[in-house]
């Protein structure tokens, strides 16, 4: 399959390794967003500046966000290590963290939640094979309960401070780049990364955390709209559907619906992967993205997850709609502009009938078998 | 290379990073043109595929985690989401008999 138009792009070990830390990352965050979007709701109605400003129901923002939300990941992050038990010492060991930190404390939950279940996977290790018939359930509680009860200790005591710290300079350094205009070189790093698989990593396991501790402080923050911004893959799909290989043109309408409307970005990381040049123009619209939105000073409430137009409209703060929509266009134009150029506008393609070098460039190759199969596939479904 | 018969696949799972996303798409797809051929098609993240698979089927940006996480299953690689050929093929020999080569 490996042509020059079509790349071989199963990775090298490191990238297999990146990824699967990065898919543990946001494996505790994301069986949760629906948590996260309930949340994000409240807030965007009920605090003084939402859309139905309520003393009694705003009440549930800080509760939720301090403590339910850590929860949850760290309750998450201990079912991934050791099942059941591990969600109840991580959730434990979060609690700790949680009151001993006065910021939200996600990138603690996501450390202790796996922490404390791994380490009662070590000692249920020892004690399974030493515990008597009959007191296995003595020991099983009493193991769980001292794991979880030291860890919610060492999470007030030494980690919550040490985590608030880290989130602290995290935070400082992005308010740095924010301020000195410098946030839209981060597309340089996210959207390579973005196609390579590693978009929920970055989103749910760097940017949302970060984004949270923001929007707590701000009401708002761009940094949930780094990564999700959904317009530089919808510039590339039009991009393609106008000027790209014929073959690939009928499955793009699909793809914009499902990548705009239904938020899953995975469907257009194809797309680039096939011409890898392509990078370019997903860079530069979402650079531009992030500069209209700095300019503009948008930002979202809560993580827009998956990132489609609907979840961004519905965590979108009051009076805010201007600058995260125009973000969205600009980067969706910029990058379709890019991508046109890079695509020759169509010619470079050699498209045009009877062009024989376009046979041996493109149709020949795995493309080729796409358009034919594809229609029909499509039309199936 | 492992590989099975269309006609033995019982269990066919699509992967992604986070099982929530685009498997969940392709196997509604998948399970929507496998209708009444008595195949189970699940979606799962790539790190925790269920032991019983026949089949997994994952983009090949994701196929090196899917083979270590699920080791000796017939494993399809595909590149696009909407049609991809090598999609294509498993349906084919599920439905019409045939070798799956993963």
């Amino acid at each position: 399959m490996a042509t020059p138009y079509t790349p071989t792009v199963t990775g090298t070990g490191v990238r297999a390794t990146i990824q699967r830390f990065g898919g543990h990352l946001a494996g505790m965050i994301m069986p949760n967003i629906g948590a996260f979007i309930a949340w994000g709701l409240i807030t965007a109605l009920f605090i003084p500046t939402g859309w139905v400003p309520n003393k009694t129901l705003a009440e549930l923002v800080g509760p939720i966000i301090s403590t339910l939300l850590p929860v949850l990941i760290g309750y998450t992050g201990g079912r991934m290590v050791h099942a059941q038990r591990g969600a109840v010492v991580g959730a434990v060991a979060t609690m700790g963290v949680v009151v001993g930190a006065d910021v939200p404390m996600f990138l603690g939950a996501m450390i202790v939640g796996p922490l404390a279940a791994f380490i009662l996977k070590h000692v249920d290790r020892f004690t399974s094979e030493r515990t008597r018939a009959g007191f296995e359930m003595l020991v099983d509680n009493f193991t769980a309960g001292i794991v979880g009860a030291v860890m919610a200790i060492a999470g007030v005591l030494a980690i919550g401070p040490v985590v608030e710290k880290v989130t602290e300079v995290a935070g400082n350094g992005v308010e740095w780049l924010v301020s000195h205009s410098l946030l839209p070189i981060a597309s340089v790093i996210i959207e390579p990364a973005k196609v390579l698989f590693l978009n929920n990593a970055i989103n749910h396991g760097v940017l949302g955390p970060l984004g949270v501790a923001e929007s707590v402080k701000h009401g708002k923050s761009i940094l949930f709209m780094l990564e999700s911004n959904p317009g530089p893959g919808l510039g590339l799909l039009i991009a393609y559907l106008l000027f790209g290989p014929r073959s690939l043109r009928p499955s793009t309408p699909a793809a914009m619906i499902i990548h705009f409307f239904g938020g899953i970005h995975e469907i257009y990381f194809p797309y680039v992967l096939m011409k890898p040049r392509l990078i370019l123009a997903v860079i530069a619209g979402g650079a531009s993205g992030v500069l209209t939105f700095l300019v503009t000073g948008a930002g979202l409430v809560a993580t827009p997850s998956p990132g489609s137009i609907f979840a961004y409209m519905a965590v979108t703060p009051k009076g805010g709609w201007f600058g995260v929509i125009a973000g969205i266009a600009v980067a969706a134009a910029v990058s379709f502009f890019v991508a046109a150029a890079l695509l020759g506008f169509g010619r470079a393609n050699g498209d045009r009938a009877g062009d024989p070098a376009q046979n041996i460039t493109s149709d020949d190759t795995n493309t080729g078998e796409t358009a034919g199969e594809s229609v029909p596939a499509t039309k199936e479904a | 290379m492992s590989s099975i018969e269309g006609k033995d696949v019982r269990k066919l799972i699509v992967a992604c990073d986070a099982g929530m996303g685009s498997s969940v798409m392709l196997a509604s797809t998948l399970r929507k043109q496998l209708k009444g051929t008595g195949v189970t098609v699940e979606h799962t993240p790539v790190n925790s595929i269920p032991s019983d698979a026949d089949v997994i089927v994952c983009h090949t940006g994701l196929a090196d985690r899917a083979r270590a996480s699920a080791p000796g299953v017939v494993l399809v690689p595909f590149q696009v989401f909407i049609g991809d050929p090598a999609v294509t093929r498993v349906v084919t020999a599920i439905k019409n008999g045939g070798t799956i080569n993963g």
